[in-house]
């Protein structure tokens, strides 16, 4: 479904290269997780996946389906069936929830929007996410709490219903109850849509025991550094990212 | 500032009554607003290519405007609002929102004042002028307060929308033509939910 193929990215108009031949294959109905320290290119990498204005790639080609996305505006990979949750959603005045989803519905589908429908959908995901109501009025993101901030994103992908899927640190500032619910919500969404693959950033295993990802990936300094499965999560979170450093390169010597 | 080619209103609030107005002008205009005791004045105001002139005299105590003023500007615009407490407890809140579609001057003059003798007053402003182009816009909030116990927010926004704001609307799909368009439409419907405002400011906002 995605193939990242030794892919470089630099901040644009700087030298500052971020991500350094970084390969990476997710297939259909895959569920993939990358972790790794703090500043190492995981978000950037997530949103060079959607087109974000800041970064450039400068070699390497993103495939989405077979096909290049690398050219494509923004909007344009959204229409292709990729969904960003950000690690920090942006806050937009003044346009209500309600009426941002009723116009990305409608640009993504292209034809008017059933409103019988659309809003049994809606009332469908915000009880699922035990989410008010009034949250659909309110100014997206606008004073939202950081879970709440969460939450939205995936009440944005039950309503817009994407087939790939990066959740960039969707488990951070969410409490106990609220990781679970959020899990939930996502478990069932892709029993729902079996094709859907997903691409869950995080620094916790926690969340791949509600969401079992099929590969595991060690991001470091730019790029993929190691992969394996859930062992190599719980590892990394018992004895951090120095000690993998360690088992990659220094093994026998120790 | 040159009255004489100006409408001249004047506005009464009565002791204990509500208002709100929902105004769009296509002329200069002049209106004084004076509010008596307990009253409450709610207006959303929507000017096209114009430049006005609004006073607002809070007489009464207890006596409260919420103004949302949005400006749609093609040609240099002005537009100067000044709101007087001159009565204990009184209360405003003005929020004003400025288009500034090409390359012109637009200029908002946002005084707040409250003389010594009123107490207990709040009076907070929210400004805001985006430039679609390269407009030459100002905004001068000015509050004049002599008294220690106000409440007192004010804000001021030059610039265009944010990059960030227009990735997230994109990133869900939505085209950068309609993206803008959902973002000047809610910056100039200033809060209101009526759709009538609605459907005379999307008139007006096909023409940008
Ligand atoms: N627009 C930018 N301009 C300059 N530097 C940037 C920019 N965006 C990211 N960086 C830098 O690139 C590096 C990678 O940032 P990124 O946000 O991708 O890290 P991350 O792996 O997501 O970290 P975290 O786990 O803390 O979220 C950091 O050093 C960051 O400061
Ligand atoms: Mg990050």
């Amino acid at each position: 479904m995605l193939e990242l193929k030794n892919i470089y990215v630099k901040v644009k108009d700087t030298d500052k290269e971020i991500i350094k031949n970084l390969s990476l294959k997710i297939g259909k109905g895959e569920v993939h997780a990358i972790m790794g320290p703090n500043g190492t290119g995981k978000s950037t990498l997530s949103k060079t996946l959607m087109g974000y204005y800041k970064y450039e790639l400068t070699k390497g080609d993103i495939l989405f389906n077979g096909k290049s996305i690398k050219n494509l505006e923004v909007d344009e990979r959204a229409k292709c069936g990729i969904f960003l949750a950000m690690q920090d959603p942006t806050v937009i005045n003044g346009v209500t929830n309600s009426e941002f989803l009723k116009t990305a519905k409608r640009e993504l589908t292209n034809e008017p929007l059933d409103y019988f429908d659309f809003i049994k959908s809606i009332e469908k995901s915000l009880d699922s996410l035990n989410f008010d109501y009034s949250m659909i009025h309110r100014h997206v993101n606008k004073n939202f709490s950081g879970g709440e901030k969460k939450k939205n994103e995936i009440l944005q992908i039950q309503i817009l219903k994407p087939k790939f899927i990066i959740l960039d640190e969707i488990d951070s500032g969410l409490d106990v109850d609220s990781l679970k619910i959020v899990c939930k919500n996502i478990s069932s969404y892709l029993k729902e849509n079996k094709d859907t693959s997903i691409l869950i950033i995080t620094h916790y295993p926690r969340i791949l025991e509600y969401i079992k990802p099929d590969y595991v990936h060690i991001m470091n300094n730019g790029k993929i550094e190691k992969t394996g499965d859930i062992t190599l999560a719980l590892e990394t979170e018992k004895s951090g990212y120095n000690s993998i450093n360690k088992m990659n390169g220094k093994e026998k010597n120790e | 500032m040159n009255k004489i080619e100006r409408k001249e209103k004047f506005i009464t609030i009565s002791k204990n009554q509500e208002i709100e107005l929902h105004l769009f002008d296509k002329e200069n205009k002049n209106i004084i607003y004076s509010l008596e005791k307990n009253s409450k004045l709610i207006v959303y105001q929507y000017g096209f290519d114009i430049n006005n002139n609004i006073e607002i005299q809070l007489n009464g105590e207890n006596s409260e405007v919420e103004y949302h003023y949005s400006l749609i500007g093609h040609q240099n615009t002005q537009y100067n609002i000044l709101v007087l407490h001159n009565a204990n407890n009184t209360k405003s809140n003005i929020y004003n929102h400025g288009l500034n579609v090409l390359n012109n001057k637009m200029d908002f003059n946002i005084v707040g004042k409250v003389p010594k003798k009123s107490k207990n007053c709040i009076c907070n402003q929210e400004n805001q002028i985006i430039n679609l182009k390269n407009g030459n816009s100002t905004i001068l909030p000015n509050l004049l307060i002599d008294q220690y116990e106000v409440v007192s927010n004010h804000s001021a926004y030059i610039g265009k929308f944010k990059d960030d704001i227009l990735f997230y609307l994109m990133s869900r799909g939505i085209s950068k033509k309609r993206g803008y368009e959902l973002l000047i439409k809610s910056f100039l419907i200033n809060n209101s939910n009526k759709q009538e405002d609605l459907i005379n400011l999307e008139k007006e906002i096909s023409k940008i």
